[in-house]
């Protein structure tokens, strides 16, 4: 069972979990990955840390950063680059850095493990604007590839962003309390949760997380589950029925909040809320 | 082609009659619901349950009059303009030429409450220019207040006696000048309230509405309150001027809302009534949505500021005033035919 919506503490992620966090010190960085790779290796999971620099600085970095035991241990942690996943400099490409993931946690399952875990400070991947679009789809991807693969990350971003760091938290399962408003998160089906308040104080942030979310090239449509949803105000609704319509296949709603269905009602949106024909 | 008195007009021909008695009011309403039988044009006719049996019992062919006997098709004045415009849609999509509608609105003289409803009566005849719609409006002098019957001549650009004799009201306004009646304040907002939240966020306000008003009304009603209160919100933090206070006063029964900051609030006399123009940006839209909700809704500006004030009780029977039609529409409605497809 994915931890899904907001947590209070960094302890006890399985083996899918996708996590974000802010730290202004790196010294709230430490305790975290400490324990979070700890707990990797205690599952059987392959870790590993990311982080800029070669291999063997980032690896002496580690080791004064983290206690996860003995040497041996720490030889069990995979150090990689930025360079090798992200690539260098440019904006991500998405769909590359997933297929990347994608092929060191096979990696690490075909070697024995249970799967990948990582982590890593990632703001210097999305400190310039130009970088952020393309880095968020990124963390939408992960999110929804750690749903269904033994990827479990703990993304950690740097106070520095300030409210930029919203649009990389909303696209998380697992959010510290009052990180952002709302999230949006992969269920074990394929289907894309919202969980959270949607009104006018996220609208502008919620129609950008929309525009970061793509159908899989295979999916033939796709599913929305607002069931952790608290509340929906109209504007946000009119976003997403304004999604629904420019996306390249059908959206379905289920599961939408009574309070939901009633704005959706009175704005002559009930068509959200329709069966997919499979459902019925 | 439009027929009768309408005939050459364009747009809401708006009308006002006034009757104090039964005979009057036969005067006033079989000439035109007969002529427009005649003329093959849709007659609508929405009194209470008697006034509907004595219409019924005046007309040669009843049977070609859709009558609206839900007590709900005057719940709010938005709604009913919402329900209208549906079923102009409806009618004209089919070919009228002109709708006649005939009907009494609330007022304490018939049982129900006339706040809001001289807004309604001054923009009927702007947010309906778009159809060929004859609106004769019929108030019972007997038992209609002073004050209705003072809106009812400042509101319809013409009138109608028992007679049949039609005339200019030389005492009309247009709904850019109207001065609707003073606003009513309820006895509960002359007291201190149990909540006040200056500056609150959405969710804030909803959390604090949600931990006071449960189990005070229906889960529904509340849901209700919860948005129009999200909206009005909304709308103070995006074009009010700051700050933004909630005040929340609530009794075993009864909740009320207060939604207030330092603007002038919307100058367009249709706030709420109908969606905004050019509403691509949401604009107009919030106030709109509250006003169709199943709660009372009324603005109040003053010095001091814009108000929009929500309230729900039990006592205030506001369903959904969609009007049923006859079989021979096949089942369908103005609402099939504006139900979007998924």
């Amino acid at each position: 069972m994915r931890v899904i919506g907001p947590v209070d503490s960094h302890r006890g992620f399985g083996p899918q979990d996708h996590s974000c966090w802010v730290h202004g010190d790196p010294r709230d960085y430490r305790p975290r990955l400490t324990e979070f790779f700890s707990e990797g290796l205690e599952r059987g999971l392959r870790v590993a840390y990311l982080g800029s620099g070669n291999a063997e600085e980032l690896r002496e970095h580690l080791e004064c950063f983290v206690d996860v035991g003995p040497p041996l241990t720490h030889e069990a942690i995979r150090i990689i680059s930025f360079d090798e996943i992200y690539g260098a400099g440019e904006p991500v490409d998405p769909a590359e850095v997933i297929k990347k993931y994608a092929a060191a946690t096979q990696e690490a399952l075909t070697e024995g493990y249970r799967g990948l875990r990582i982590s890593a400070d990632v703001t210097d991947l999305v400190l310039a604007p130009e970088q952020q679009d393309a880095f968020a789809r990124c963390e939408f991807l992960l999110e929804r590839y750690s749903s269904r693969h033994p990827l479990s990350a703990m993304c950690e971003y740097r106070l520095e962003l300030g409210d930029a760091v919203t649009q990389f938290a909303c696209m998380h399962a697992a959010v510290p309390a009052g990180l952002t408003p709302f999230q949006v998160f992969a269920c074990d089906d394929g289907a894309v949760g919202f969980l959270g308040e949607f009104d006018v104080a996220c609208q502008s942030a919620f129609e950008r997380a929309l525009q970061r979310i793509q159908p899989a090239p295979d999916d033939s449509d796709l599913i929305f589950d607002m069931s952790a949803v608290r509340f929906m105000d109209h504007r946000a609704l009119l976003a997403l029925d304004s999604y629904a319509q420019k996306c390249q296949v059908p959206v379905f709603v289920r599961s939408m909040p009574p309070i939901v269905s009633r704005v959706a009602r009175v704005l002559g949106l009930e068509h959200l809320g329709g069966a997919r024909p499979g459902d019925l | 082609m439009r027929t009768g008195a309408a005939r050459g007009q364009v747009g809401h021909f708006h009308e006002a009659g006034f009757y104090g008695s039964d005979i009057e009011f036969r005067a006033l309403i079989v000439p035109f619901a007969e002529e427009g039988i005649a003329a093959g044009e849709p007659v609508i006719i929405g009194y209470d349950d008697r006034k509907n049996s004595l219409v019924h019992s005046w007309l040669s062919d009843p049977s070609a009059v859709t009558f609206l006997a839900d007590k709900s098709l005057y719940a709010t004045p938005a709604r009913t303009i919402t329900a209208y415009r549906r079923l102009f849609e409806f009618y004209v999509a089919r070919g009228a030429g002109q709708i006649r509608i005939t009907g009494e609105l609330p007022h304490p003289g018939n049982g129900g409450r006339f706040e809001g409803w001289d807004r309604y009566e001054a923009a009927v005849n702007t947010v309906w220019e778009d159809f060929p719609v004859w609106g004769l409006c019929l108030y019972d002098t007997a038992t209609a207040p002073a004050a209705v019957l003072d809106v009812a001549e400042r509101t319809h650009p013409r009138i109608v006696s028992p007679l049949g004799k039609r005339r200019a009201s030389g005492r009309y306004q247009d709904v850019s000048v109207f001065e609707g009646l003073p606003f009513a304040p309820d006895p509960l907002e002359e007291t201190t309230p149990a909540i006040e939240l200056a500056g609150c966020s959405g969710t804030e306000a909803r959390h604090a509405l949600t931990q006071i008003g449960r189990g005070r009304v229906p889960d529904a009603t509340l849901d209700d309150l919860l948005i129009g209160l999200t909206a009005a919100v909304s709308n103070a933090l995006l074009h009010g001027r700051p700050p933004a206070t909630v005040r929340i006063w609530a009794t075993p029964d009864r909740i009320v809302i207060n939604v207030h900051d330092r603007g002038h609030g919307p100058a367009d006399p249709l706030a709420g009534l109908v969606p905004a123009s050019g509403s691509t940006a949401h604009l107009g839209l919030g106030l709109w949505l509250m006003h169709q909700l199943d709660i009372d809704v009324a603005l109040k500006h003053a010095d001091d500021g814009f108000t929009v004030r929500l309230r729900a009780s039990p006592t205030v029977f506001l369903a959904m005033p969609w009007p049923r039609h006859r079989e021979a529409d096949g089942g369908g409605g103005p609402l099939a035919c504006h139900t979007r497809a998924a």
